[in-house]
């Protein structure tokens, strides 16, 4: 009955994981995809690591799962801002408004 | 045995998912499309690898997400610097 729990507890976790994917893959812009992938997709690695450190329950794989939830909950959001803040200054040159000015002239 | 179902299928989402984020990491237009692909090709990474270890029942297999976290966050903060500064 525990296994059963546990295992429906990744499964989720994965189709967290999928709803990322397809997001990543029907979406129009790279702000909605990086909006669909970083949240997503942490989310079910989270669920998936409490599910594997529920099913072994031993004192390292709680250490370990709780090391690299903590490490994707803080390098995720740091990763995915590095990649807006690279396209963005690829779009409008480092002025903030050059994209309004090749527009109009 | 309804347990072992259960991960098969979880296992099959993940292959799903990691077909099509290499269907948008092949013909993604710009870069950044093609960085956010490869940090969710990592995440998707790491959860087969733990899918696995409940296959086999074997806790060495928690080494290798914590490697991929730290190696992945690395390449995603280099190559958007590289695609940041190129001209």
């Amino acid at each position: 009955m525990k296994q059963i729990f546990l295992s429906l507890l990744v499964f989720s976790g994965t189709l967290f994981i999928l709803i990322a994917s397809v997001g990543l893959i029907r979406f129009r812009d790279l702000y909605s995809r990086m909006h669909a992938t970083t949240k997503a997709s942490s989310f079910g690695l989270m669920l998936i690591l409490i599910g594997v450190a529920l099913f072994f329950n031993l004192w390292p794989v709680y250490l370990k799962s709780l090391l690299v939830i903590a490490f994707v909950y803080l390098t995720a959001p740091l990763a995915s801002h590095a990649v807006a803040q690279s396209q963005k200054g690829r779009e409008d040159d480092g002025e903030g408004n050059a994209a309004r000015v090749k527009k109009n002239g | 045995m309804i347990y072992q179902t259960i991960l098969y299928a979880a296992m099959a989402n993940l292959i799903l998912a990691m077909a099509l984020t290499l269907v948008r990491l092949g013909r993604g237009p710009a870069s950044g499309d093609r960085v956010v692909a490869l940090d969710l090709v990592a995440s998707i990474s790491m959860g087969m690898i733990l899918v696995y270890s409940l296959f086999t029942e074997e806790a060495v297999y928690l080494d290798i997400p914590v490697l991929i976290a730290m190696v992945s966050f690395i390449g995603t903060v280099a190559i958007s610097a590289y695609l940041k500064h190129k001209k």
